[in-house]
């Protein structure tokens, strides 16, 4: 296994002739045309319909359910509740704590308690009206530090700790010391609000269960490999004899990287009534599923000296988890572990607490875990700037961390561009000569990030491979890449395409890419921490580097030249001159086709089509075809909860956004936003783009509209795309994508990510802007038009009585 | 998906088939115009009527035309976005041009009709959700259960008007024409409401609404409508104000009206908008404090309750705001007022 | 009932509670139309109906007789028929600005622009926003979609498609890149 393999950032040949353009997406066409399958897309011969029953309570006891009557219903085939599916699981292994029906309890309104299958949608959902549920209700926790202060009844019995469900406490340096030296130190509280993914797609799973015994289940996910290992453990079937399938996925954001409940339902109801078995999660369902982002209410102590540099953080997070653990034991680590860059922290503590409510869990969303304190400290920092009277841009300048080195917290830096972002985003937004000099009512306001490429822990501890792909290498000239990868949209079986057709010199028709079918492709983890491109972007490269030198070898000897002689571009092979030179003359881009003669022909020299090359290759060495794989470098502190966080690379953002703000309404606007994201090397500026301006649009909506969460009576406040409100065209800001290129000496050509990093600063940016733009700190989400007319006015009462102290947290 | 509850589609080619139709079927059926109200409702399981008799092919129904005598007949089955892109209806009906330009988004605007906006269902936070939510919750007044979740020990449902189209009507002295398996009857839109959110208007089973008839409005005619909501499009209203100002010489005030809605079960007057802004000149002092004091007593006249999901006190704030900038809209020939 | 679905009569069989994005679906087999709340609040399952852009999840299957329907996989071919190349222009651009992420908005969003274009070949800007603020993307932030339904007017006027952000604005390059 070739881990660790540094495969270096420059091009194959010599010039990238596909890496670093605009190029279409492999399935692009496919999507525009209607020809893209999705899950709800599949129709199998004779497949029934499932429903889920779902919980009325919060919380309660399962006293009894009674299904005789839905059985007897025309057109019902089968009805399961959790004693068909008793066994727990839950994606990470030391907190399984889900099971696919409720057994005994539920836990919160909308839970999973039964499910049916039948021969429509309608025969399905008048049955579950039939199935008779008794519970006992107790005692609902709805809001975390209820759920910590008590715990009777617990939520999850037989926890030593009540209702805690993860705990993390971690010291870098002495921090009490370093703030009681501080010349300025900043103190106040934070609230973050939930928000989910609300990806348009809603999540759908069909079950299929073969007379041989294989079953096959295709789900809206972006962790088939986790899903089938879940599937294995709860159903008791044989991994072999599992097939998971991942169709064209409608979104996801973190929001399908969970097992659900419905993949487990679906295979159960295909094995027990023999046939095919479909379930579409409502809408409302599909915001009951949830693992949204964490609400959180932090408090941060950060201190500095009157130069601005940083001295100490000091936070404590109470994190609200929802009823189960799903991820939660990471996003407690990542609520502290990711916050020590881009700046450098010369001390830092985190105590973070997350606490189970009677609520849809939490889990992961784009940015897992370090969103929430983001926006807490880079509001700090800003404060810290406004007091200590430094530019906002430069107070992060002075405390920049660098590239490689190494945080407070023991993680490896690597490439590092954040610096150049910050230049960037000034200059574009000519913050220089706006910046605190905008009318009353518009303002500006920065903020930065970094996040992880990848992260280095497996969820599930294992020496094997984390990301694995394989070639095939067909005499006709197409190379098919097999990846474990979940394409979610933001183009990892494009990426694969592009590195591909690099590595080999081919056209980009010449190679297709198959993806996420447990049966067909080597394991990739999945698509979450933004680990496909870097990850799966090595593997490839590995595995084309274990197959280039046969056909160069193989076209050579037949040539009779030196291998340094034979190149591949575009999809033909030609012979350079003695001693080698760059490949004159042929054609640049487009789309090459094999067997027209490239341009150097006439001038004498020998060529060939790729096929002609593979098909020499073949004769010579047998079927072609080569496996590649990706494994991180050890990383990581070394202390308990140190690899958590530790990424083989980083990725840096900064954003400049500017506001306006109606002081009559207290609505704030956000006019634009420019993002300058270090992506390492954009393979495809295009999609880097789009995945800026898509994150930072995500941004801008969690502080401004949307909120998730729970009504009074413990409900859903609203569960549909109609009162959780995302932004439409004419809500969304004018977004500027300002592409970094940091060149990571360990990513695939120097590639980081670009799918999460760049929604953090704006949540910041845009509480930062409306401090410059009149003259109020928002530190509680959603940024409402409530909450600024509210501090409006007290920023008005307090300038009318005794002027406001200068400090929140006071100055020392 | 998320599906219909079963029934039985009557397409009727005529209006007398429709009326007879529906004097047949009786409570069991219910009548559908562009559906936009109607299906999403029933999906929740609000209405599951035996016969659904649909209107879309009935040709009386349709189109915008003007009488002799200047009044402007809209048809029932007239598209929203017929009506917010029609010349005569901009030019007579300026407020109402402008609130149906703001109904939801641009697809729905081409389906759903104005009669269908007028008789829009009101609407709750606790109400527009799913069956299984609302069982969830224990059901409420409006539909299957005895409590109100909005106004504890409420005897009384208050679930808002939120149709954008009915506060410019009503600014517009519109009567309805409306037919029946008794006849034709005519009524003016303000006669129309009633207090109770469960049904807020005079409608009796198997009546149609077949028109809405807009008396002409005098050449100083100016309107506009305000809509507070959080997204530039789709969202219902969190307020809607729709304001009328007819002026003559001099640039002097001679009628005014002001209507608000997204409040209560039905839209509401204000009446002293008449006698404050009538012989007010525009663009002095003396019209900008008539709008202040409007909105100021607008404010105290309505109440926001928590059946619109949302920020209720901030949307009473927002009541003398949206009441200032509408008026101040209308007087300069502006509008909508509209954040995007 | 008879449907007329991008040009062909189809003879289908579906009861009345059923939607047009139902029958569309389930019984023609034309999956590319979406469906993201079946509710009238995301707009993915728009599709034409006599040229306008509709909602197909709140229209009844049977109140689309009689109507021209056009799918998101009728563009294609209906350009091809007109004697076009390659996929609809729209489509094509889509494709070509990277508007398409997940993809699963993008029929609605497509047949929405496709329909303003046919309204108004050489919209605003302002009009190409208000024309898609019924269909919800999740994915791009939309910059992407505006740019190529602007790159389609621009060529439509004969002038270059303005630059993207990333393109004009070079400084975040190391020099000597591309
Ligand atoms: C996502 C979404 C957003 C929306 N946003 C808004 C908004 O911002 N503002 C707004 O005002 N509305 C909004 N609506 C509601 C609706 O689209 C409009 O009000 C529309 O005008 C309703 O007209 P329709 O023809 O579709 O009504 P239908 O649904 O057909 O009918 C509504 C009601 O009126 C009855 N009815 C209709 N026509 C007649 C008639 N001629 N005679 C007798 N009874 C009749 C029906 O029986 C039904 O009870 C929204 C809807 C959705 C789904
Ligand atoms: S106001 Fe709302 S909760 Fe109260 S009865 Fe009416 S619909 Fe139900
Ligand atoms: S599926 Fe029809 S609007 Fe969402
Ligand atoms: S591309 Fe994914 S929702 Fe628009």
């Amino acid at each position: 296994m070739a881990s660790r393999d540094i495969h270096g950032i420059d091009a194959p040949w010599g010039a990238f002739r596909h890496v670093g353009r605009d190029l279409r997406k492999v399935d692009g066409l496919a999507k525009a045309t209607g020809a893209a399958m999705y899950t709800d897309d599949i129709a199998l011969p004779g497949m029934l319909h499932a429903k889920t029953l779902r919980s009325p309570h919060a919380h309660a006891r399962i006293r009894s359910i009674d299904a005789a009557d839905a059985l007897r219903l025309a057109g019902v085939h089968a009805v399961i509740t959790g004693e068909h599916l008793p066994v727990t699981y839950g994606i990470l292994p030391w907190t399984q704590d889900e099971t696919a029906l409720a057994v005994g309890k539920v836990r919160f309104v909308g839970e999973p308690v039964a499910a049916v299958a039948a021969v429509d949608e309608d025969a399905a959902n008048a049955a579950l009206k039939l199935i008779r549920v008794e519970y006992e209700p107790l005692h609902a926790y709805l809001d975390p530090f209820e759920s910590l202060a008590r715990h009777d009844p617990p939520i999850h019995e037989g926890r030593k700790d009540g209702n805690v469900s993860k705990h993390v406490h971690l010291a870098f340096g002495d921090v009490d010391a370093a703030l009681a030296e501080a010349d300025v130190v900043i103190e106040d509280d934070y609230v973050f609000h939930g928000t989910t993914h609300a990806a348009i797609e809603p999540h759908c799973a069909v079950g299929h269960y073969g007379a041989d015994g294989v079953l096959t289940v295709w789900s809206s996910t972006q962790i088939t490999h986790y899903v089938h290992r879940a599937l294995a453990r709860v159903l008791d079937v044989p991994a072999h004899r599992i097939r998971v399938i991942q169709p064209c996925l409608g979104g996801a954001f973190g929001g399908k990287s969970d097992p659900f409940s419905l993949e487990f339902v679906v295979a159960k109801l295909a094995m027990t009534t023999g046939r095919p078995v479909k379930m579409l999660y409502t809408r409302e369902e599909v915001f009951y599923t949830h693992r949204g982002r964490h609400p959180m209410h932090m408090r941060y102590r950060t201190g500095a000296t009157r130069e601005g540099r940083l001295v100490g953080v000091d936070a404590t997070i109470v994190i609200d988890g929802g009823a189960y653990s799903s991820y939660g034991l990471v996003t407690t680590y990542y609520a502290g572990q990711l916050l020590t860059g881009p700046y450098a922290f010369a001390t830092y503590r985190f105590d973070s607490t997350r606490a189970f409510t009677n609520k849809p869990p939490c889990g992961p969303k784009r940015g897992h875990g370090s969103v929430q304190p983001r926006f807490a400290f880079e509001v700090q920092l800003d404060e810290l700037a406004s007091t200590l009277e430094i530019d906002p841009i430069e107070i992060r300048r002075r405390n920049l961390l660098g590239e490689h080195t190494t945080t407070v917290n023991g993680q490896r830096i690597t490439s590092n561009g954040f610096a150049r972002c910050l230049d960037v985003v000034e200059h574009a937004s000519n913050w220089k000569t706006r910046h605190g000099q905008l009318p009353f009512g518009r303002g500006m306001g920065v903020a930065g990030s970094m996040y992880i490429s990848g992260t280095n822990y497996p969820i599930y501890p294992n020496p094997m491979p984390q990301a694995a792909v394989q070639l095939k290498i067909d005499r006709s000239g197409l190379v098919t890449v097999f990846t474990g990868a979940n394409d979610i949209g933001q183009g990892s079986n494009s990426i694969a395409q592009y590195l591909v057709a690099e590595e080999l010199g081919l056209a980009l028709d010449q190679v297709r890419v198959v993806s996420a079918d447990t049966d067909l492709c080597p394991v990739d983890l999945g698509a979450y921490s933004s680990r496909e491109t870097f990850m799966v972007g090595n593997a490839l490269i590995d595995a084309c580097r274990k197959v280039r030198p046969l056909v160069v070898r193989a076209v050579a000897d037949h040539w009779q030249v030196d291998p340094s002689r034979v190149r591949f571009v575009d999809g033909v092979v030609v012979e350079l001159d003695d001693p080698p030179l760059q490949p004159a003359g042929v054609a640049v881009g487009g789309e090459a086709r094999p067997g027209a003669s490239p341009p150097d022909a006439a001038a004498g020299r020998r060529w060939m089509t790729a096929a002609e090359a593979f098909q020499l290759a073949e004769a010579r060495f047998d079927t072609l075809g080569a496996t590649g794989a990706y494994n991180t470098p050890t990383l990581g502190g070394d202390y308990r909860g140190g690899t958590i966080g530790a990424a083989p690379a980083y990725s840096f953002t900064a954003h400049v956004v500017e506001v306006s703000v109606d002081v009559e309404t207290g609505r704030i606007t956000c006019e634009k936003v420019w993002i300058a994201h270090d992506c390492g090397r954009a393979l495809n500026p295009m999609l880097v783009a789009g995945q800026m301006e898509g994150s930072a649009y995500m941004g801008v909506a969690e502080a401004l509209m949307e909120a998730h969460g729970v009504n009074r009576f413990g409900l859903h406040a609203g569960p549909s795309l109609l009162d959780y409100r995302i932004p439409t065209t004419v809500d969304t800001p004018e977004l500027a994508a300002l592409i970094v290129e940091s060149l990571d000496p360990e990513g695939p050509y120097g590639a980081k990510e670009a799918g999460e990093g760049p929604l953090h600063p704006a949540i910041p940016a845009i509480s930062n802007a409306v401090f410059d733009a009149v003259g109020i700190r928002l530190k509680h989400l959603p940024f409402t038009p409530g909450k600024v007319l509210a501090a409006l006015r007290a920023r008005k009462d307090a300038a009318a009585g005794t002027p406001a102290p200068a400090l929140a947290g006071g100055a020392r | 998906m998320l599906r219909l509850p079963r029934f039985e589609l009557r397409q009727p080619t005529s209006l007398g088939e429709a009326v007879t139709l529906l004097r047949e079927e009786g409570a069991g059926a219910m009548v559908m115009a562009g559906g936009t109200d109607l299906l999403p409702n029933m999906k929740h399981e609000l209405f599951t009527p035996r016969v659904v008799v649909s209107l879309g092919r009935v040709p009386e129904l349709r189109g915008i035309t003007r009488d002799p005598d200047g009044t402007l007949v809209v048809g029932a089955m007239a598209r929203i976005a017929e009506i917010a892109s029609s010349e005569s209806v901009r030019k007579q009906a300026p407020a109402l041009a402008q609130a149906a330009g703001l109904v939801a988004g641009p697809q729905l605007r081409r389906a759903g009709t104005i009669g269908g906006n007028v008789l829009l269902d009101t609407r709750c936070q606790y109400y527009n959700q799913s069956y299984f939510w609302r069982s969830a919750l224990g059901f409420c007044l409006k539909k299957d259960g005895v409590v109100c979740h909005v106004v504890a020990g409420g005897s009384r449902c208050v679930a808002a008007a939120s149709a954008d189209c009915a506060p410019a009507l009503m600014t517009l002295g519109a009567v309805l024409e409306i037919v029946g398996a008794n006849g034709h009857r005519t009524v003016a839109i303000d006669e129309f409401w009633l207090g109770d959110g469960i049904v807020n208007r005079r409608l009796a089973v198997g009546e149609i609404l077949v028109a809405i008839r807009i008396p002409p409005t005098p050449p100083g005619h100016r309107g506009a409508y305000g809509k507070l909501r959080e997204r530039g499009s789709i969202d219902f209203p969190l307020l809607g104000v729709a304001c009328r100002l007819d002026v003559g010489d001099g640039d002097r005030v001679e009628h005014g009206d002001l209507v608000l809605t997204a409040l209560a079960a039905r839209p509401k007057r204000i009446p002293q908008a008449a006698s404050r802004l009538v012989s007010t000149r525009l663009g002095t002092e003396e019209f900008r404090a008539a709008i202040d004091e409007l909105g100021a007593l607008a404010h105290r006249q309505c109440h926001t309750l928590a059946n619109v999901p949302g920020d209720q006190e901030w949307r009473r704030e927002m009541i003398p705001v949206y009441v200032r900038r509408t008026l101040q809209a209308a007087a300069a020939g502006n509008g909508p007022v509209h954040h995007v | 009932m008879h449907l007329k679905v991008n040009g062909d009569v189809h003879d289908v069989d579906a009861p009345d509670h059923w939607t047009l994005l139902e029958v569309l679906r389930y019984r023609l087999g034309l999956t590319g139309s979406k469906q993201g709340c079946d509710k009238g609040d995301c707009g993915a399952c728009t599709v034409l109906v006599d040229g306008e852009p509709m909602i197909s999840c709140l229209i009844l299957a049977r109140e689309a007789e009689g109507r021209e329907i056009v799918t998101i996989e009728g563009l294609w071919p209906l350009h091809l028929a007109r004697g076009g190349e390659g996929p609809d222009p729209v489509q094509d651009a889509f494709d070509r600005y990277g508007a398409l992420q997940c993809g699963f908005c993008q029929s609605g969003m497509i047949l929405s622009a496709r329909a303003l274009l046919d309204r108004t070949p050489s919209p605003t800007d302002e009009e190409i926003a208000r024309a898609l603020s019924g269909n919800l993307c999740r994915c791009t932030g939309y910059t992407q979609i505006l740019q190529a339904v602007q790159s389609i007017v621009a060529r439509a006027r004969g002038v270059e498609p303005p630059r993207r952000s990333w393109e004009a604005a070079n400084v975040g390059r190391q020099a000597g890149e591309r």
